[in-house]
């Protein structure tokens, strides 16, 4: 479960994240959205403790994220799954690599890396491409290995910072058909930041809307507005 | 999947050999100026030790004069009272031509001029220290019959001034090398860490620790020092060898050359040491910093 209670990041004397209380419970699936600048990718950032918390608690899974010491946080990131807008693969290695990345971390054997790789590539259909580099695929291929990676370790939360945004819509449709997928096969938390009115109308899912770093909004089944 | 610091940094030696070559060239240059200037100082040493260690002083008899026994005992234990000497030995006229007449045996001519009669007797005195050799011969000088004395104060103070002067001279020749050494080292990682920057803050956010993040770069500059060390050390040995023939000559009875082996290999891991520590740390160094940005 995720708590944050009174949330607050600030950029010099602005307000990124103001005061944002919410809590997400194990295993559901949001939408974050938002104006550009509404600080979407900040409270990402916040909750994989890319970016320090300035006050408020944030408790995920009963770790307090401000209080966990930098020597630690390889350790905590290793828990959640990214998916970036821009990707973020690794150029020059190929799919098997890019997915296999993670595992590396953990210092998993071989054999057992080589099968979660295939397995996650399975799920988001790319099981053929596995020697493919990242320059020798499609966009919606590239977003669909980043996902593999995000997957490949089997987190608890996945936090993808608008990964459709640079998809055609039917791309961004799949993808977002892939990470519902994996969000109702292995109970995952998913916490998605988009501005893509369209997949959010029809997905009928819990919905918190930010604007100049406010929540102002929560809502089941919420609609784009 | 490579998960191997170590190939994985030859690997990306291997793509940027400019770089790489920069780098080894700074660490070869600086390592042959430590290498060479301790071998030098080692073999300085050795010559001073050498000097240190022979018959310092010579204490010569009037040539008409043959001391009696008692005059060389009273002589001898004079000098062993003063606690300054290590030997004494008494050198007489006999001795002293068979001397003579083994260093000039391959001249007749020389040999037929000189009877023992000819040459004085002598004391041979080894000190302790080659300073107190001035009060030695003070002392000697006073000695009933002894009519003139000599020793090797200007050698071996000429020495220890040079020793000392190439002991200073490497030390700092060697530490401004290392300085530029790790700021070359530095930026040429930094250089590489920067052109991988998307690839270490995607690692760092999907749980990637210093360790390995740094350790490549680490291994990469241990391998500039492992590569500059050899290429240094065998530089240095070639110039010995090729300069043997000259320095054999130069160094005429002082048994110093070839360097052994055994301590020519120790000059290797030392070389080899010192580089793996320049590259190790300016390696480390350079990701710490990149990481603070």
């Amino acid at each position: 479960m995720i708590s944050a209670q009174g949330l607050t990041k600030k950029f010099g004397s602005v307000l990124a994240i103001d005061n944002a209380s919410f809590t997400i419970a194990s295993g559901e699936f949001v939408f974050l959205i938002g104006k550009s600048g509404s600080g979407k990718t900040t409270l990402i950032r916040l909750l994989l403790r890319d970016l320090a918390i300035d006050s408020g608690t944030l408790i995920i899974d009963e770790t307090d994220v401000s209080k966990i010491p930098f020597r630690k946080l390889p350790l905590y990131r290793r828990g959640i799954g990214v998916v970036f807008q821009d990707y973020k693969l690794l150029m020059d290695r190929n799919v098997r690599e890019n997915v296999a990345l993670p595992l590396q971390l953990r210092q998993v054997k071989q054999a057992e890396a080589h099968a979660a790789v295939h397995a996650a590539l399975e799920t988001v259909g790319l099981a053929d491409k596995m020697e493919l580099f990242p320059a020798q695929l499609s966009g919606g291929e590239i977003q669909r290995v980043a996902i593999a990676r995000a997957i490949v370790a089997q987190p608890k939360l996945i936090l993808a910072d608008e990964p459709t945004g640079n998809l055609d819509p039917a791309t961004a449709k799949s993808i977002l058909k892939l990470l519902r997928q994996i969000h109702e096969e292995l109970q995952t938390t998913v916490i998605m930041a988009t501005h893509n009115a369209g997949l959010v109308d029809h997905s009928s899912l819990r919905v918190i809307t930010l604007e100049s770093g406010k929540l102002i909004k929560d809502t089941q089944k919420g609609k784009y507005e | 999947m490579n998960n191997n610091p170590i190939t994985t940094a030859l690997a990306r030696m291997r793509r940027s050999p400019y770089q790489v070559l920069a780098a080894i060239s700074i660490m070869a240059v600086t390592l042959f100026l430590a290498c060479a200037f301790f071998v030098v100082a080692v073999g300085s040493q050795e010559v001073l030790k050498y000097f240190e260690s022979r018959p310092a002083l010579n204490a010569f008899f009037k040539s008409d004069l043959v001391p009696t026994p008692l005059q060389i005992e009273t002589i001898k234990s004079k000098l062993s009272s003063t606690g300054l000497v290590v030997s004494v030995k008494y050198i007489s006229k006999e001795d002293a031509f068979n001397i003579y007449r083994d260093l000039n045996k391959s001249d007749p001519l020389l040999l037929e001029a000189v009877t023992s009669g000819m040459l004085p007797a002598s004391i041979e005195v080894s000190a302790k220290n080659p300073r107190d050799l001035k009060n030695i011969s003070e002392m000697l000088k006073t000695e009933n019959g002894i009519d003139d004395v000599r020793f090797e104060e200007d050698v071996v103070s000429a020495l220890t001034h040079w020793t000392n002067s190439i002991r200073t001279v490497g030390l700092v020749a060697v530490g401004i090398h290392v300085i530029i050494t790790f700021l070359v080292i530095l930026l040429i990682i930094g250089l590489k860490l920067a052109s991988r920057k998307e690839e270490i803050g995607l690692m760092r956010l999907v749980g990637a620790t210093f360790g390995y993040i740094a350790a490549p770069f680490i291994w990469e500059g241990i391998f500039y020092g492992i590569f500059g060390a050899l290429i240094a050390w065998g530089t240095v040995y070639l110039i010995i060898l090729y300069s043997m023939g000259f320095l054999l000559g130069l160094l005429s009875g002082i048994p110093i050359l070839p360097p052994p082996i055994l301590f020519m290999l120790e000059v290797l891991g030392g070389t080899v040491g010192l580089g793996v520590v320049i590259g190790a740390i300016g390696g480390w160094l350079a990701v710490v910093r990149f990481l603070k940005q």
